[in-house]
């Protein structure tokens, strides 16, 4: 598969994995750009034997936990208190109290529920990893409980 | 979903990001090693500068003795060992595999940190040790020269000053290495340990 091709097909996919990683725009940014130069210096090592988008999604996903290495304090920006306050109707707040929520989720749950919510199988999420499928399914049913108990404590329907 | 009809699938992919064009991305890849390259240098010049100061001297001065030139050899060696190790450290991540599973990564991760520690700690000592005996072997042939009162008290200053650095400055740089090593390490193992929850 040729760099241009994967680069296309996965950015939004890896840009939202970091953004729920560290909800932060400009860092997720950041991350995803860096995640796609390390792509660009392995995919000649890359053999087929393993599913591109698996392989893709393990850099990413490593790269987000080096994160906790490079230590920049990340201030996450608190969001308005009033927030349900303003156009409710607008999905805006909630895609923002999404990735909110999912940020502040321990780190490796924040990166299972990126990739369920990327659909991508539950087979593949255990092996990008490194869990069996039975326990990511029961993290998934409880990660979204909590965050459902989240939304539901913020008033969103 | 089950989920009360909160459907965070749609609301997930709602998300966009700003795409760089493809030759931003490669621009930031050749500024990104251009950057490391000079991070490198930068490190690198004080010691290079001291060593070629040392290889000045050899030539200017000449020294007739074996332990001068022996200590000119030992103390350009401590430089230049300390420099490689110190080279070496940014490199390691580049033997990570980025592409093993989450969980294997940071315990890779862990691995590394823990070896990392390892190599800082001796190396710093054999730094020490080297460019002492280095500094002490220089010394005998110009202190011969000396009367025997200078000759101690050169030495004694000298001792004075390798000893503050061995006793203070020594144990002082290790601990903070080695906080800041500890910290990580225990937080990768907590996020490794979430795997194992359940």
């Amino acid at each position: 598969m040729k760099f241009e091709e994967i680069y296309k097909f996965y950015w939004q996919k890896i840009f939202r994995l970091c953004m729920g990683y560290v909800n932060d725009y400009d860092l997720a940014q950041d991350i995803a750009q860096e995640t796609f130069v390390i792509v660009w210096q392995q995919l000649p090592k890359f053999r087929n034997e393993s599913n591109i988008g698996t392989w893709v999604f393990r850099i990413a996903s490593n790269n987000c936990l080096r994160q906790i290495e490079k230590e920049k304090r990340i201030i996450k920006t608190e969001l308005p208190i009033d927030l349900k306050e303003e156009n409710q109707d607008s999905i805006e707040p909630q895609i923002q109290l999404l990735y909110k929520f999912i940020s502040e989720l321990p780190e490796t749950d924040r990166i299972i529920i990126s990739l369920e919510l990327e659909e991508v199988k539950q087979a593949e999420i255990a092996n990008i990893i490194g869990l069996s499928e039975a326990n990511v399914r029961v993290k998934i049913y409880r990660i979204k409980e909590k965050l459902t108990k989240k939304f539901k404590e913020n008033g969103q329907q | 979903m089950d989920n009360n009809n909160i459907d965070f699938t749609t609301i997930w992919k709602q998300q966009k990001g700003a795409q760089p064009n493809i030759d931003e991305l490669m621009n930031k890849l050749k500024q990104y090693k251009k950057s490391n390259l000079r991070k490198m240098i930068v490190s690198n010049i004080l010691l290079l500068a001291t060593s070629g100061f040392i290889i000045f001297i050899w030539y200017h001065y000449q020294p007739q003795y074996i332990t001068s030139k022996i200590g000119i050899v030992l103390t350009i060696l401590a430089m230049l060992f300390y420099l490689f190790a110190y080279n070496k450290q940014f490199s390691t991540f580049k033997n990570i595999d980025d592409t093993q599973t989450n969980s294997e990564y940071l315990k890779s991760l862990t691995v590394l940190k823990v070896k990392q520690k390892h190599i800082q700690t001796t190396m710093l000592s054999l730094y020490f040790i080297m460019l002492s005996l280095g500094i002490c072997l220089y010394m005998y042939e110009y202190t011969s020269r000396m009367t025997k009162f200078w000759a101690i008290f050169a030495y004694a200053i000298t001792m004075t000053w390798i000893g503050f650095n061995w006793f203070y400055i020594r144990p002082k740089t290790i601990k903070k290495q080695q906080t800041k090593l500890d910290e990580l390490i225990s937080k990768f193992e907590t996020v490794n340990k979430q795997f194992n929850e359940d």
